[in-house]
C-alpha cells in the first residue's frame, strides 16, 4: 500500500527531525518539558496535516511563479488559527510556548513537505504524509523531552518521578544541555544509517 | 499578460479567503480569550484584593462605557451579599501606563483594596510598589469622594521610599478610578443587582 | 545610552539568539561549514533583520495596533519579511552587483530563517519603541553572526580531523554547539 508507506516512512524512516533534520528551533527550544514538547508536536502536527491538504489540492491552480508565497498564506493562515485555539483553550501552553506558536510559520518541515511532497501529489496521499511527519515529529520532541525533562527536573509531565532524594542534573534542561542532547541522540540515530543532512 | 493575471487573481482568492477564515477564528474565540487573559494575567491581582468573596468575579465581569472606552467591572460577593466591585483604571507612571485594579465597597464608598497589573517602571521600583504590602494597605479604607494622594501631596497615602513616581501614579489612577465609580455607581448597582 | 549598551551586550553575549534562544537553528547547521559562507550570511541577517525590524514594528505600531488586528501578525510579518527578501535581492542584483555577489545566494535562505522572524516577534510582544528595536535587531543579527563565524572555524578544522564515524555530521555539530553555549554562559550576570 503506497498510503501506508508515505504514512510510515514519516515515523522511522525520515521520522524528523532526527533522520530528516529540520525544524530544530522548535526541537531544542520547547523540549525542557514534556508537556510543552507533546504541545509543539500536536500544534505542528495539525498546520502540517491541513496545509498539506490544501496546498495539494490547489496544486493545479497555483501558478509556479508565485507558489512559495501562496504556501505562506495558507502555513500562516493555519498558525494563526492555532494561536487563536490554543490561546482560548489551552492557556497554559499558550504562555509556556510563547513566540513558538507563531514560529511554526517559518518551521522548515511545514514549507518543505508543501514544496516537496504536496504540490507533486494527491489529496489524500498529502494526508498521510502530513500526518506521518506530524506523528513522527511529536514522537521525536516527546522522547527528547522525557530524556531532559527526567534528568533535568526528575520529573515526567510534571510527576516526580526520580524520588525525593534525586539532585536534578539541571546541566540538561539549559541551552547547551539541549544541543548536547540532541547530538548524541543523533549520534545513536547514525548507527541506524545515515541521517538526511541538510 | 495573462499569466500575471491569473498569478494576481489566485493569490488574492487565497489571501481573501484566509482572512476571511482568520475573521471567522477570531469573532468565535474572542469571548473566550478575554476570559483566558483576564483569568490568568489579571485574575491572580484580582482575587488578591476580593479575596474571601464567595462568587466568581471573573467570570460574573460585565462591561460598562466610561466615555469611549470600555470597562471590565468584577463583581465579589461576601457573606451571600455584593458587597464589592473590582475594576480595572490606569495611573501614569514614569516609563508609561501604570495598570491598577481597585476594589470599592459599595455601601460605604471607600477603597479597600489595589493591585498593579501591569506596569513599564524601571526594573525594580516599579516592583516595589507592587509588592508593598503597607502601601497597600495605606490605600485601604479611603474614600473614593475625594482624591487619592501620597503624603508630599497633602494626602494620606505612604508613598514607597525610592518609587514615589510610581506611587504617585498608582494614586492618580485610583484618583481616576474614584471618578468612574462615583459616574457610573448607579449603572454598577442596576447590573450587579442579579449577582448572588 | 547604559540601557542600550546593556541591552546590546544582552543580545550578543548573555542571551544569545542562537545559544540560548535556539532561534536560527537550520541555517546555523547549514551554513557554518565554511567560514566565508559564515561570513557571507552573517552579512546577508544583519542587513535584513535591521530592516525587517524597523518594518515590521512600524507596521505593527501604526497599522495593525491602530485597526485592532494584532491578531493577523503573523501572517502579515512572514508575508512582510517574505517581499522584503525579494525586494532586496532583486535591488542588489540590479543595483549593486559586488554585494549581491557575496550575498545573494543567502537572500532566499533567510526568509526561512527563525532569527528574523523571532526577533521581529520579540521587538513587538515585549514593547519595544523605535530605537530598542533598532539596536536589539542590529545586535541580535550580530549575535547570531558571532556564533557562526565560531562555529564555521571550529568545522573547518573538524573537517581535518580524525571523528568517530558515528558522530559525523550533524551529530557532531550539535554537541559542539552544546559546548560553544556552555562557554557563553559565562557571560551569564553581565546583563
Amino acid at each position: 500500500m503506497d498510503i501506508a508507506k508515505e504514512f510510515t516512512k514519516g515515523l522511522w524512516a525520515e521520522i524528523p527531525p532526527f533522520r530528516f533534520v529540520l525544524g530544530l528551533c522548535p526541537t531544542l527550544a520547547v523540549t525542557k518539558t514534556v508537556e510543552t514538547g507533546i504541545g509543539m508536536g500536536l500544534m505542528l502536527t495539525f498546520v502540517l496535516v491541513f496545509s498539506n491538504i490544501l496546498v495539494s489540492s490547489l496544486r493545479k491552480v497555483i501558478p509556479p511563479r508565485v507558489r512559495i508565497a501562496c504556501f505562506i498564506v495558507v502555513i500562516a493562515t493555519f498558525v494563526v488559527i492555532v494561536e487563536l485555539v490554543s490561546q482560548a483553550y489551552t492557556y497554559g501552553l499558550y504562555q509556556k510556548l510563547g513566540i513558538f506558536i507563531p514560529l511554526i510559520v517559518v518551521n522548515c518541515i511545514v514549507l518543505g513537505r508543501a514544496e516537496a511532497f504536496a504540490s507533486k501529489n494527491g489529496v489524500v496521499a498529502s494526508i498521510a504524509d502530513g500526518l506521518g511527519m506530524g506523528i513522527g515529529f511529536t514522537i521525536s520532541l516527546t522522547v527528547l523531552a522525557a530524556i531532559r525533562e527526567v534528568f533535568g527536573a526528575g520529573t515526567f509531565y510534571g510527576i516526580n518521578v526520580m524520588g525525593p532524594s534525586f539532585e536534578p542534573f539541571t546541566f540538561m534542561v539549559s541551552a547547551p544541555g539541549a544541543f548536547v542532547c540532541l547530538g548524541i541522540i543523533l549520534c545513536i540515530m547514525n548507527m541506524f544509517g545515515k541521517a538526511k543532512d541538510m | 499578460m495573462r499569466d500575471i493575471i491569473k498569478m494576481i487573481v489566485v493569490l488574492g482568492l487565497i489571501a481573501g479567503v484566509a482572512g476571511a477564515l482568520l475573521a471567522g477564528v477570531r469573532m468565535g474565540t474572542m469571548e473566550k480569550i478575554e476570559y483566558q487573559e483576564l483569568k490568568y494575567v489579571k485574575g491572580p491581582v484580582i482575587m488578591k484584593i476580593l479575596k474571601g468573596c464567595t462568587n466568581n468575579p471573573i467570570k460574573d465581569r460585565f462591561k460598562l462605557k466610561y466615555g469611549e472606552e470600555e470597562i471590565n467591572f468584577f463583581p465579589a460577593v461576601f457573606d451571600g451579599k455584593l458587597d464589592v466591585v473590582a475594576f480595572e483604571t490606569t495611573g501614569g507612571g514614569f516609563g508609561g501606563d501604570i495598570g491598577i485594579v481597585m476594589a470599592v465597597n459599595l455601601e460605604k464608598d471607600t477603597l479597600t483594596g489595589i493591585g498593579i497589573t501591569t506596569h513599564k517602571e524601571t526594573p525594580g521600583v516599579g516592583t516595589l510598589v507592587k509588592d508593598s504590602e503597607s502601601f497597600k494597605n495605606s490605600v485601604k479604607g479611603l474614600s473614593v469622594n475625594q482624591p487619592i494622594k501620597v503624603k508630599n501631596d497633602g494626602g494620606k497615602v505612604d508613598a514607597v521610599t525610592g518609587a514615589t513616581v510610581t506611587s504617585r501614579g498608582v494614586c492618580e489612577g485610583a484618583t481616576r478610578g474614584s471618578e468612574i465609580y462615583r459616574k457610573l455607581k448607579n449603572d454598577i448597582l442596576a447590573k450587579a443587582k442579579d449577582i448572588k | 545610552m547604559s540601557d542600550y549598551l546593556l541591552m546590546a551586550v544582552g543580545a550578543i553575549l548573555v542571551n544569545n539568539i542562537l545559544l540560548a534562544q535556539y532561534l536560527g537553528c537550520c541555517p546555523f547547521v547549514g551554513v557554518s561549514k565554511q567560514m566565508d559562507t559564515a561570513v557571507g550570511m552573517t552579512g546577508g541577517v544583519v542587513f535584513v533583520l535591521t530592516m525587517a525590524g524597523l518594518i515590521t514594528w512600524t507596521i505593527d505600531a501604526y497599522l495593525l495596533r491602530y485597526f485592532d488586528l494584532v491578531y493577523l501578525r503573523t501572517i502579515v510579518f512572514i508575508l512582510v519579511i517574505a517581499s522584503l527578501v525579494q525586494f532586496v535581492e532583486t535591488f542588489l542584483r540590479k543595483m549593486i552587483p559586488p554585494l549581491y555577489k557575496g550575498l545573494g545566494i543567502f537572500l532566499p535562505l533567510i526568509t526561512t530563517n527563525c532569527a528574523i522572524f523571532g526577533v521581529c516577534i520579540i521587538n513587538v510582544r515585549k514593547d519595544f519603541n523605535f530605537m530598542e528595536t533598532l539596536v536589539f535587531s542590529i545586535t541580535s543579527a550580530l549575535g547570531f553572526g558571532l556564533a557562526l563565524i565560531l562555529m564555521a572555524g571550529l568545522r573547518e578544522r573538524m573537517a581535518t580531523a580524525r571523528i568517530p564515524k558515528i558522530l559525523e555530521g550533524t551529530a557532531i555539530t550539535m554537541i559542539t554547539a552544546g559546548f560553544i553555549a556552555l562557554a557563553f554562559f559565562g557571560f551569564v550576570g553581565m546583563a
